[in-house]
């Protein structure tokens, strides 16, 4: 038999993932942890979830894990491949058709607003690190509410990015409209190695909101470049074990990212 | 029928349409549908000051960032992701400032393409509102305001003139000299046809002033006006149709082959490092005659084992890593 113990880190996040996805909505997918967890909720919880790709690719059942969201492997058993262009209008008409309403994002820097950097650490012009760009993470910034995926380490959860590279809340309440973007999308979630965060509806401000077992709120806290209520956290309830022997077998039988 | 015969071979194609300080625009996703042979050309012929665009760049514009080609990149994102996360050439000529770039987001990338091919002067977005990209220009102003090849600024915040409680960001439309588009088929006379996904190509095809098409089939124009309907490309828009059976290796190609994981692994390496680089430029782009040795290089096994499986559309349990 398997014990709690043996559910690891990233088998968690899946799981967090996992419970973001609703049946019958679309979801903004990048590769990675979040195709895993969407691929795991349409296994379980989600079967109707539809996942949409940057690339024009939609409603794809991939069969192993893509590399990319241009990979063909997201293309298998497609509804459509539509030109990217098209792709966009989905978004900026998101407000008329309450399709699509979430996309998957990651960083190298976030602040206490959501707002992410994916493209450069340090001075933009002479960047000490420079990373891809925006891609599609902008787009999705702009026009869906967002799960944002992290590593929780002090020096990426700090209290000014060094780029905007997606906008999250801007300062908090009322920064959006005042930016010109739509105000009532902005950062849901945020899911780390330790736990998820989520964003205080009136002051938009980050909290912690679960934590995953075998992590404490201050360590929590210790990670994190700036003040986090932890107030209101609650420990993150792992699901049976027979999730577990699914998420292995039928979603990344590969082993390639859990 | 009488059509203008448009095939030529890689070497003349490139010859006569990509020029030193051209805007070159590259198709394909990061791995997907890239037209590696044709970059490998640019860079054994020394082009060079190019003002660079792709769709999601991968190893295509790295290579032509390490190899000295470019001058000013204008790109979203690139990485051959999965292999490299950040490609390694760009990341380092950015860093040590060697080239100029600047950011878009991927939506305003392919939107600019589709209102270049449409003739419109710019397009009107609320992308990019409230970041960075806004506020922070890689191009730096008075480049903008001195070189004719580029607009005058990248972007103004404007309100619209028909809702002015509305904010837009106004973005101008690129001035694309060439595009080169890595496609499935395509005929002598410059009907083409991509299979699989599209991505922005059918635009970038368009928005050129010139365009070069490489693909992996030529096909008798008779068998694609069969079905006129499947081709996106007319035979109006391409110049030059480049016969090039694997040409997007080591980058996907649906219907046809799965992309060549081991390769961009070791791209992955070689990319890295200044001397490994210039090695692999030595021995991958200088020291090959033209595409058939590059394809014996690579080796009939290899390029048999990348063959995608019908109905799969990729091959099941690549190795990958």
């Amino acid at each position: 038999m398997r014990s709690m113990a043996e559910w690891t880190t990233r088998q968690m996040m899946v799981t967090a993932i996992a419970r973001q996805i609703e049946d019958h909505k679309a979801y903004v997918i990048g590769t990675g942890l979040p195709l895993i967890g969407a691929t795991f909720a349409k296994k379980t919880t989600a079967p109707n979830a539809i996942l949409i790709f940057e690339s024009g690719m939609i409603d794809g059942d991939p069969q192993e894990v893509p590399t990319s969201v241009s990979d063909l492997r997201i293309s298998y058993h497609s509804s459509a491949l539509i030109p990217q262009y098209r792709y966009f209008g989905f978004k900026s008409n998101a407000h008329k058709k309450d399709i699509i309403t979430t996309g998957f994002l990651g960083g190298a820097q976030i602040d206490p607003y959501g707002n992410l950097n994916s493209t450069a650490i340090g001075d933009y012009d002479r960047p000490k690190t420079r990373f891809t760009g925006s891609g599609g993470a902008n787009g999705i910034a702009t026009y869906f509410n967002t799960i944002i995926m992290m590593q929780h380490q002090k020096r990426r959860f700090c209290e000014k990015v060094d780029y905007v590279t997606s906008p999250g809340w801007i300062d908090g309440n009322n920064g959006r409209a005042r930016m010109g973007l739509p105000a009532d999308r902005g950062p849901h979630a945020v899911i780390t190695e330790l736990g998820v965060m989520r964003f205080d509806k009136e002051s938009k401000r980050m909290y912690l909101s679960e934590y995953f077992p075998g992590v404490t709120p201050r360590q929590i806290q210790d990670n994190t470049g700036f003040v986090l209520d932890v107030s209101r956290a609650e420990q993150f309830h792992l699901p049976g074990l027979e999730m577990l022997e699914i998420m292995i077998s039928k979603v990344d039988p590969q082993r390639l990212m859990i | 029928m009488d059509s203008k015969n448009k095939v030529m071979t890689l070497e003349e194609a490139i010859k006569e349409f990509v020029h030193d300080g051209d805007w070159v625009a590259l198709s394909g996703f990061v791995t997907n549908r890239k037209p590696y042979a044709a970059v490998r050309e640019i860079i054994k012929q020394g082009r060079k000051d190019l003002y660079l665009e792709s769709g999601p760049g991968g190893g295509d514009v790295d290579m032509l960032i390490g190899a000295g080609c470019v001058k000013v990149l204008l790109n979203s994102y690139t990485a051959n992701s999965g292999f490299s996360q950040v490609c390694r050439r760009f990341r380092k000529y950015v860093e040590e400032g060697k080239i100029l770039m600047e950011d878009y987001s991927l939506d305003v990338h392919t939107l600019l393409y589709h209102a270049a091919a449409l003739g419109l002067p710019y397009i009107a977005v609320k992308n990019m509102l409230g970041s960075d990209l806004v506020s922070k220009w890689g191009i730096p102003e008075e480049v903008y305001a001195n070189d004719p090849k580029l607009p005058s600024q990248k972007l103004i915040i404007e309100r619209n003139p028909f809702n002015p409680d509305e904010q837009l960001c106004l973005v101008p439309t690129p001035k694309i000299d060439i595009s080169i588009v890595h496609v499935q088929k395509a005929a002598q006379d410059g009907t083409a046809r991509i299979e699989g996904p599209q991505f922005g190509d059918i635009d970038l095809a368009m928005a050129a002033k010139n365009c070069i098409i490489t693909c992996e089939e030529i096909v008798h124009h008779d068998e694609l006006r069969r079905e006129p309907w499947q081709n996106q490309i007319p035979n109006i828009v391409p110049d030059a149709v480049v016969h090039l059976p694997y040409g997007a290796h080591p980058a996907q190609c649906a219907n046809h082959y799965d992309y060549d994981g081991l390769f961009l692994r070791m791209y992955d390496k070689v990319s890295g490092d200044d001397k490994l680089f210039q090695e692999y430029l030595d021995e991958w782009v200088f020291g090959i005659k033209d595409h058939c040795e590059y394809l014996n290089k690579i080796g009939t096994n290899r390029l048999m084992s990348l063959r995608v499986q019908p109905g799969y559309g990729y091959v099941p349990g690549l190795k990958r890593r």
